[in-house]
């Protein structure tokens, strides 16, 4: 079993916004595909999720409409809005650019400094 | 686009809530239908996936709650469902609601009260445009002695020079007081007091005419037909408000002059019964401005001060005449309102300390309410509400109380306006003021509420939430000593309270004696049942300046009237004597500089002198105490000779008998053409002291005076009175009659009994009295409530610890010193606070009360007294049903 990591506060809504941009998901969906995209590092929990997916919506990041899922079940699917879409470039650019940074001074050898 | 969505979500979220829960409540159950699935494929049966399925997410609601609180919608939506539970709340607890809306109303009610005055008086007080910028000129002499006079009256030159040299108004008038006379076809009379104004005035005021025109620049060039302009009160007063005088003509001054316009009511400007332009080569009299924006007064000053003295420079003497002077441009709302204000302030600050007390009361029952309900919000707050909920949620049952008090309030304030403003003197606000409720007070009283809102819910609400929760949660519903951090706070809003009701009542005591020493002050002459009267002359009366037999046969024409109407007067029934005068006591005559022969002297020496008939001493009750009176021979024969009262005689003749010596009056020379000059009269009696005063000077002065026939002089200025046995307002009827009867040209302008001309004086403080001690009472009232609530809420949480001590042997009246010193501890703490503010603070007042200091002992022990009296007996009741308290059913009671 892969270590788990904790959640930065402010991620969740970066990795929803991944999630969602590989194609349209209902909550449940969106959990497994996290799961899955990071490999099962990171767990969210079930109901946290929903806040952050209503906050969203509200942000009009991601639009929301009624759909059916896989196994035959009525269940709502949020999908990226444009606004979403800019605002996942922006945050994964920034998130980046914080991961490399830290991971270079992380790298620092005493004779390099 | 984001927005409109925005808007739309908010909408569709605001009108179909409950679509948007039952979509929630889908969204969420479908999410745990699909988890099961998965679970169930991996083999577990269907209702343990489910139960799983459940578990794995965790408390449904509670996430429901989450997403609703992304929501801002969702806080409105509480706050109208803690706005229902509040109602709910207070309705249950009636008693604590109609207690707290009482106090709170009567807080509310009197500040706007006075906010209705203060901003009818200070803000709205006066119809015309820009009124707030408008200023009265005066020229202040700075020149000590005599006959150094302040004036506000400016020559043509004078005017021109200001007019157009000025750099800081935007427009200048000038008016100027007259007199016409008016032929009536039948006979010629005065016409009341009207006004001269320049052309622009009414352009200058901006209120448009009740009916007509009013004055317009074409009306004030040379060629124009004369036309005036009517005041609505002589209209309605003179001609019966007919419309159909409008455009007719009138002969004043022997000029036929057009009635061109009436104006409203509203209008009074310079207090005038009509208008008329001026000519224009004689513009002269009273002048006002209007500054340029953002010009202040002190630059205005200086300004004009600069224009006066380099016109004076090269013309001593001539253009202001004055050596040294400065101009003072004073707002036409300080001069029309000035001393007012400083009652207005004080009324505001009591209000306030009223408003105070009112929220610290609320606040002390609040806390009281909100340390019994300890449990429930410990329940509240275990069950997951959030502290900012809980504080949201007793701040909105404190808002609920405001909210229905400052409803109250304005009921109150609505009525309680109505009293106030019949109690307001008359002649302390202008005539045009019309003090109202309005929009700007009513915000101010909701902006009110909320203050109070926060005053009085914050603190208990903050208060019940402090500290850990379990042992509230474990102890039984009235906690024993768990409150003992809130009975600190209690307490010391309940000190606060006694104190500011101190402070009050201190106010108001201090003024009570002062209005005591006012009124019972030994005046010296005997007010009841004397009526007076002043005469309008009419123009056959009058003189021309300069022709010394007009002058004469005016003098001679005047005194004959007088001993007439003297002689009719004293033949009515129920007369016992009459007098003429030149103004009615206690108001002062002028005083004039006094030379006696023989004794000369670096001050200035004053007398106000009044001439008068033999019967002015009988009619006042003066005593003679040495020589004798004025006697009907010495009016008859015009003699030479005065009565003085005492302190004339023991200030200027202080070892000798003053009686047989000379004096002469510098003023009947300086002012008068119509009276004999460089006489000298002889002392023939000494009569007791009277007191006088000015409308302006609030205290009683004694200062020497001098009494002389009326028949020396001959003056236009005569006055009447009588002293009967009947009531002297039914003689005015009688004496109209026979004056009509002698000469109806002339006519009575002002009339009165002196009693009443008295209480004009006492108007004033009266109203301030009145107020301040109704703001005082109300205090008290809220300190009784006050106190009795915190003492009988501390009983009902010691019922318990009672209950032991009197197992353990307590008899009753140990009992009651208990509760009753515990609750005097907190009223002597407040009172000695209190005092030792007051003592502080009512320096303030120095300035409106008489006779009394402002920290006398004896008013300060009075209200301390009062409160304690009051105290005791918020304490007694509560302290009474401690002694009562059965000890059996107080040990079980948990």
């Amino acid at each position: 079993m892969t270590a788990q990591a904790q959640l930065l506060p402010g991620t969740l809504d970066l990795l929803i916004l991944k999630a969602v941009s590989l194609g349209p998901l209902h909550g449940y969906g969106v959990l497994l595909r996290i799961e899955q995209i990071s490999g099962g590092a990171l767990l969210v929990e079930q109901g946290a999720l929903y806040p952050a997916l209503f906050r969203l919506v509200r942000q009009g990041l991601l639009k929301a409409s009624w759909g059916t899922s896989d196994n035959n079940r009525r269940a709502k699917f949020y999908e990226l809005t444009s606004a979403g879409r800019k605002r996942l470039r922006q945050e994964a650019d920034g998130w980046n650019r914080l991961a490399a940074a830290i991971a270079s001074a992380l790298d620092t050898r005493p004779e390099e400094v | 686009m984001k927005f409109f969505a925005y808007l739309r979500s908010l909408a569709s979220a605001l009108f179909h809530r409950s679509h948007v829960e039952a979509e929630m409540d889908e969204e969420l159950s479908a999410h745990i239908q699909i988890r099961a699935d998965d679970l169930e494929r991996c083999g577990l049966p269907r209702p343990e996936a489910e139960r799983r399925a459940r578990i794995e997410f965790g408390g449904v609601e509670r996430f429901k709650e989450e997403v609703r609180d992304t929501r801002w919608e969702t806080g409105l939506e509480n706050f109208f469902r803690d706005f229902q539970y509040a109602l709910r709340n207070l309705c249950k607890d009636r008693r604590f609601s109609l207690i707290a809306i009482l106090a709170l109303a009567l807080g509310i009610g009197a500040c706007t009260i006075v906010f209705s005055v203060v901003y009818s008086a200070l803000f709205d007080a006066l119809p015309y445009k820009y009124f707030s910028r408008s200023v009265d000129v005066k020229l202040h002499n700075l020149e000590s002695g005599r006959d150094s006079k302040d004036r506000t009256y400016f020559s043509t030159e004078e005017v021109r020079a200001f007019r157009e040299q000025n750099h800081i108004f935007e427009d200048v008038i000038v008016f100027q007081g007259f007199r016409p006379a008016y032929d009536n076809g039948h006979f010629v009379r005065n016409f009341p007091f009207g006004m001269l104004v320049t052309a622009n005035t009414f352009d200058y005021l901006g209120v448009p005419p009740l009916l007509g025109r009013t004055i317009s620049q074409e009306d004030g060039s040379p060629n124009a037909p004369p036309v005036f302009v009517m005041n609505y009160r002589f209209w309605q007063r003179e001609f019966d408000g007919d419309p159909k005088i409008l455009n007719t003509s009138f002969t004043l001054n022997g000029i036929p002059t057009t009635l061109v316009g009436i104006m409203p009511v509203q209008f009074n400007a310079f207090g005038s019964n009509f208008w008329q332009p001026f000519r224009q080569d004689q513009i002269r009299g009273a002048l006002m401005g209007r500054l340029k924006p953002g010009v202040s007064v002190q630059v205005a000053a200086a300004d004009l001060d600069a224009i006066a003295h380099r016109l004076q420079k090269p013309n001593p003497g001539g253009i202001f005449p004055e050596d040294k002077f400065s101009i003072l441009p004073e707002t036409l709302l300080d001069s029309l309102i000035g001393n007012f204000k400083k009652t207005l302030y004080a009324l505001l600050a009591a209000v306030l300390l009223l408003l105070l007390i009112a929220c610290s009361n609320v606040a002390n029952l609040f806390l009281a309410r909100a340390t019994a309900r300890q449990r429930e919000i410990a329940v509240r707050a275990t069950l997951g509400a959030t502290r900012g909920r809980l504080i949201r949620q007793l701040l909105v049952e404190s808002f609920a109380v405001a909210l229905a008090a400052a409803a109250t309030g304005c009921v109150l304030a609505y009525f309680g306006l109505k009293v106030v403003v019949a109690m307001i003197p008359a002649g302390t606000l202008p005539e045009e003021t019309v003090i109202r409720m309005n929009a700007p007070v009513l915000l101010l009283s909701l902006g009110m509420t909320m203050l109070t809102t926060i005053l009085c819910g914050l603190a208990p609400a903050l208060h019940a939430l402090q500290g850990e929760l379990q042992p509230r949660l474990a102890s039984s519903g009235k906690g024993t000593g768990g409150s003992f951090r809130h009975g600190k706070l209690r307490a010391a809003l309940v000190v606060s309270e006694v104190a500011l009701s101190i402070v009050l009542l201190t106010g108001a005591g201090l003024l009570m004696r002062s209005f005591f020493v006012l009124t019972r002050v030994d005046l010296g002459f005997d007010p009841k049942n004397v009526v007076y009267f002043q005469l309008n002359l009419s123009p056959s009366y009058f003189f021309k300046w300069g022709d010394a037999a007009s002058t004469k046969n005016s003098l001679e024409k005047k005194n004959a009237l007088t001993r007439q109407l003297l002689a009719r007067m004293q033949a009515v029934p129920g007369v016992t004597s009459v007098s003429e005068l030149n103004n009615p006591p206690p108001l002062a005559s002028e005083a004039s500089d006094t030379i006696i022969p023989g004794k000369p002297h670096d001050q200035r020496w004053e007398t106000t002198i009044d001439e008068c008939s033999e019967g002015y001493f009988q009619t006042l009750g003066l005593p003679l105490l040495r020589g004798r009176f004025l006697s009907e021979d010495d009016m008859s024969a015009a003699r030479h000779v005065a009565v003085v009262n005492e302190t004339f005689a023991r200030r200027y003749f202080p070892n000798e008998d003053a009686i047989g010596h000379k004096v002469k009056f510098g003023n009947l020379d300086l002012r008068f053409v119509e009276t004999p000059h460089d006489i000298y009269f002889e002392i023939v009696g000494i009569v007791g002291d009277f007191k006088t005063r000015d409308y302006g000077n609030p205290s009683w002065q004694t200062v020497p005076q001098a009494f002389m026939p009326y028949s020396v002089a001959g003056y236009s200025w005569r006055s009447f009175m009588a002293r009967s046995t009947v009531d002297p307002n039914l003689l005015l009827k009688t004496f109209t009659r026979e004056l009509r009867a002698l000469d109806p040209s002339v006519e009575i302008a002002e009339s009165g009994t002196l009693e009443s001309a008295l209480h004009k004086f006492y108007r004033g403080p009266q109203f301030e009295l009145v107020t301040l001690a109704s703001f005082a009472g109300i205090g008290l009232v809220l300190v009784l409530i006050g106190v009795f609530s915190v003492m009988a809420y501390t009983v009902a949480l010691r019922t318990h610890e009672i209950g032991v001590r009197m197992t353990l042997g307590a008899q009753q009246t140990n009992i009651l010193r208990i509760v009753i010193l515990n609750g005097l501890r907190l009223v002597a703490a407040g009172i000695l606070i209190g005092l030792f503010v007051s003592f502080g603070v009512t320096r303030l007042l120095a300035s409106e009360i008489t006779g009394v200091s402002a920290t006398d002992p004896l008013t300060f022990a009075a209200v301390a007294l009062i409160v304690v009296v009051v105290g005791l007996a918020a304490c007694l009741f509560p302290a009474r049903r401690a002694t009562r308290i059965d000890p059996l059913v107080a040990l079980r009671y948990e």
